[in-house]
């Protein structure tokens, strides 16, 4: 009995490896990286700026301006909300001219936020304009 | 006699010995494809707006600036705006259409002009289309 039972034993003893279970292992691993992965999408507003060329003075008469006064907001020179720089903006009917009459002017001081200016960029885009930055000329 | 051995059992096996083999080669192949995001350390406070929309743009490139005015190309810092000229408009050189022009701008709302506006501008002239990216108010 004793000796039969040493024999069973020896059979087991192959030399192989057992690889039965590396499937399972393998699609757990699988599992695990599916529902441990967060998918980075972000939420943004798209705005295409024109590589900088000088307008006529004639063209930017002509050319909605908003401006940036650190948290205020000014449209043609008179102060808005942001709401109601949206329906100024969304009143132009923007998207449905040509490129060149799309432009609409951001002028801003130096201590504007970058919150402020992010709205306005958004209020642009979101009306179809494209955003034209206006630069202080330096006095020299 | 004949009719009694049809009427056994059939075991139906399927065969597994290859399953191992593609779990392993699905795992590689998604560790090969998956890019890490550097930009998750860095400390950046979005703006807020109601406009900004889940995008669905590929960016060639991301841009980003920290509270102290910090900026960093694809995860590295960079020292100023002009790099970030420079490695757009290396990275567009050879880029015809506009759905391969989008890069990506985080920038933290509080601040200033005169430090993100040369960043944006540098994109710009890079010939990149800007994605700000921001939060729902």
């Amino acid at each position: 009995m004793f000796k039969h039972r040493k024999k069973q034993e020896k059979r087991h003893r192959t030399g192989e490896i057992p690889t039965g279970s590396f499937s399972d292992i393998a699609f757990l691993l699988i599992i695990y990286f599916l529902v441990a992965t967060t998918l980075v999408k972000v939420k943004s507003i798209s705005a295409d700026l024109p590589s900088g060329e000088k307008q006529s003075d004639a063209a930017v008469d002509k050319t909605p301006i908003i401006n940036l006064r650190g948290s205020k907001m000014f449209f043609s020179d008179k102060e808005v909300t942001l709401a109601n720089l949206n329906a100024r903006l969304a009143a132009l009917k923007l998207a449905g001219k040509t490129p060149e009459q799309r432009v609409v002017m951001l002028e801003s001081t130096s201590m504007t936020s970058y919150e402020s200016y992010f709205q306005a960029l958004a209020a642009i885009s979101s009306n179809g304009g494209v955003v034209a930055i206006v630069e202080e000329e330096d006095s020299q | 006699m004949k009719a009694s051995r049809k009427k056994k059992r059939r075991k139906v096996q399927v065969p597994i010995a290859s399953m191992g083999d593609i779990a392993f080669l699905l795992i590689i192949f998604f560790m090969l494809l998956s890019e890490f995001s550097k930009e998750k350390d860095l400390a950046i406070d979005l703006p807020r707006s109601d406009q900004v929309n889940k995008t669905e743009v590929v960016v060639v490139a991301r841009v980003a600036m920290t509270a102290d005015g910090a900026i960093y190309f694809d995860g590295d810092r960079v020292d100023n705006a002009k790099d970030i000229e420079w490695g757009v408009r290396a990275l567009l050189s050879k880029t015809v259409a506009d759905e391969q022009r989008h890069v990506q701008f985080k920038c933290d709302a509080a601040l200033s002009k005169e430090k993100f506006e040369p960043v944006l501008k540098a994109i710009a002239e890079g010939g990149g289309i800007i994605e700000a990216v921001g939060e729902n108010q």
